[in-house]
């Protein structure tokens, strides 16, 4: 009798045990996500030049781009977004990849506290972001498109993984040019690692990339990153001359100056400088050694945005620490050290 | 009450469960993704700083230290030939933003490989379940500093164990290499000394045209050259197998 009841004891503690790990396993996908809410700073450790001061006229640096993208590119003046109609062209879903602000997300809950959507706000130049997470399927090849773009999400893991299409006519990076069509979508992966969120973006444009654009960036989480709801590209007229006058400021094909900036200026062959796909694996060095050779020194932006250090939207610790001078100044630059390291006078 | 308390565990990160032989499994068993194979690092970020050598004194994007940045202006490649000291961009902390493909294999059940055929250089992330700098510290003892100095590395296993929806196992890997020799974060001699950490989260993601990318979260922090920890990320797309594996000898100057 003794055993008897014993038996249905573990019985019935195997059944509660059963029980337990059944509720557990059927609620795991309810948990199985991350809390993204809350603001992020930009580290911006990688191309500091594009997301600080901004990108230089003409370079196309990594970047994977069609002979059309190209062509249309260097088309490009930056009188062009002075004009009304097209200063919103920055405004694309995921420029946050390519600019100096931070961003704040947070979610949107129904009336069972289920996520229905992820938010990421936008700024002056960005629409905010909706990532609808109740598994809506996406909207006719043929509806609107728009500055945000639609957005779907699902949790990988750790990982929330975004399929982004509807997306107006934009540029692709911070701005000087290059093209990206309405029909360019984005895969894009956020994951949080304690108090660092990596966002990777995959672009497709099937006019004027000729392969998938890969961009990864590092976020971190700071209370104090928010940079307030301006989430309308407002527009003004910037040049009079050309209000009302029909204008569109561009250069004809073969006579933008700057086409060869990067060449010049930093020694870069052609196919680097303009986005040739070829140019962004390792093998390309084959074709550049012997052939590349470094500029003499270092003339622009060598330290970072270092006029703006100290001052509202300087990047905090990018700038040269020059030992206390203030600025970057030749005293600093000028020194030079002997064959033992110590350092030497300035030449005069 | 049980069910709550396991909930909340569930949520919690930490190192592979345990076997159900009661130990743990190995790093190896413990996967939730492969992480094996030929990858090419795509140099989409920072071209001109990471395919070529920059001018000398282009320390654009580095937070360093005023002495970090003296050490950087003195930069002379012929002194490091001379000295026999070819590989100092191609250590650890260098190495991974480099124009490189990667090997990774399993050396064994708890030590991933990693090799580069840039500079033809090999870390090994030792799976240790623990994670930290001092424990790489432990791991390494005494020992001589190495160009790719000593790393310790843990599974990461995402919400509810690592298995999400649909049974799928997720989870990431987490690194922390130390005992560097002194090595360049840039090819033209920005430096990173011997007591410089690296703490790297490793994540994969499949796209769903089966393209895979290896994404390394990469933290370089050092008291001697940086004023901040050096905060980048570095994709790698996976290539079918090893037919464009290019080695090369470290360059002091290319």
């Amino acid at each position: 009798m003794g055993s008897l009841n014993l038996r249905r004891e573990v019985l019935a503690m195997r059944r509660i045990v059963f029980l337990a790990f059944g509720a557990l396993a059927m609620s795991v996908p309810a948990f199985a996500q991350i809390e993204l809410t809350g603001s992020y700073s930009p580290i911006l450790y990688e191309d500091y030049i594009e997301r600080g001061p901004g990108s230089d006229l003409g370079d196309f640096t990594g970047m994977p781009m069609t002979d059309e993208g190209r062509a249309k590119a260097l088309l490009y003046t930056s009188n062009l977004p002075s004009t009304v109609e097209r200063q919103c062209l920055a405004q694309a879903p995921w420029v946050l990849q390519y600019r100096p602000l931070g961003m704040r997300i947070w979610s949107e809950v129904d009336k069972d506290d289920k996520v229905v959507a992820w938010k990421i706000e936008g700024d002056y130049l960005r629409d905010t972001l909706t990532i609808w997470m109740d598994g809506r399927p996406e909207p006719s090849p043929n509806a609107l498109s728009t500055a945000a773009g639609f957005s779907t999400g699902k949790w990988e893991g750790d990982t929330l993984t975004i399929h982004t299409t509807h997306v107006k006519t934009t540029w692709i990076r911070r701005g000087n040019g290059i093209p990206a069509s309405d029909q360019t979508s984005y895969w894009v992966h956020i994951t949080r690692h304690d108090d660092l969120l990596t966002v990777v973006t995959i672009q497709e444009d099937p006019f004027y990339l000729s392969e998938p654009h890969v961009v990864s960036r590092v976020f971190k989480f700071d209370p104090r990153a928010n940079q307030g709801g301006r989430t309308i590209c407002n527009t003004a007229n910037e040049i009079p001359r050309l209000e009302d006058s029909g204008i569109v400021p561009h250069y004809l094909p073969g006579q933008n100056p700057e086409a060869d900036f990067m060449m010049r200026t930093y020694n870069l062959p052609k196919e680097a400088a303009l986005g040739y796909a070829e140019s962004l694996y390792p093998e390309y060095r084959h074709k550049l050694k012997g052939v590349y050779t470094p500029p003499a020194s270092c003339g622009r932006y060598c330290c970072g945005w270092i006029e703006r250090q100290g001052l509202p939207g300087a990047a905090p610790g990018l700038s040269c620490n020059d030992g206390g001078l203030g600025t970057l100044n030749p005293v600093v630059r000028g020194k030079s050290s002997d064959s033992e390291g110590k350092e030497t006078p300035a030449k005069k | 009450m049980a069910v709550l308390a396991l909930n909340v565990s569930a949520q919690g990160r930490g190192a592979a469960p345990a076997g159900r032989a009661g130990g743990p499994p190995s790093a190896r068993a413990a996967a939730p993704f492969d992480p094996t194979g030929y990858w090419v690092a795509i140099i989409s970020e920072d071209w001109r700083w990471r395919m070529v050598t920059p001018a000398k004194g282009d320390v654009v994007s580095i937070p360093l230290s005023p002495e970090g940045l003296r050490v950087a202006e003195a930069w002379d490649p012929a002194k490091d030939e001379a000295a026999g000291e070819q590989c100092k961009a191609y250590g650890a902390a260098g190495l991974m933003r480099g124009p490189t493909r990667l090997h990774i294999t399993w050396q064994d059940d708890n030590t991933l490989k990693i090799e580069s055929d840039y500079g033809q250089q090999t870390r090994l992330l030792r799976f240790t379940g623990v994670s930290g700098a001092s424990e790489a510290g432990r791991a390494g003892g005494a020992g001589a500093k190495t160009w790719q100095g000593v790393t310790t590395a843990q599974w990461v296993m995402a919400a509810g164990g690592g298995r999400g929806r649909g049974g799928a196992r997720h989870g990431s890997i987490k690194s922390v290499t130390t005992q560097m020799r002194p090595g360049y974060l840039r090819k033209n001699g920005v430096p990173y000394s011997d007591r410089a950490t690296m703490t790297e989260y490793w994540d994969l993601h499949t796209e769903t045209n089966g393209d895979q990318y290896l994404v390394d979260t990469n933290v370089v922090d050092d008291p001697v050259y940086l004023q901040t920890p050096w905060i980048t990320s570095l994709h790698f797309k996976k290539e079918k197998d090893g037919s464009k594996w290019d080695p090369s000898t470290c360059d002091a100057r290319f």
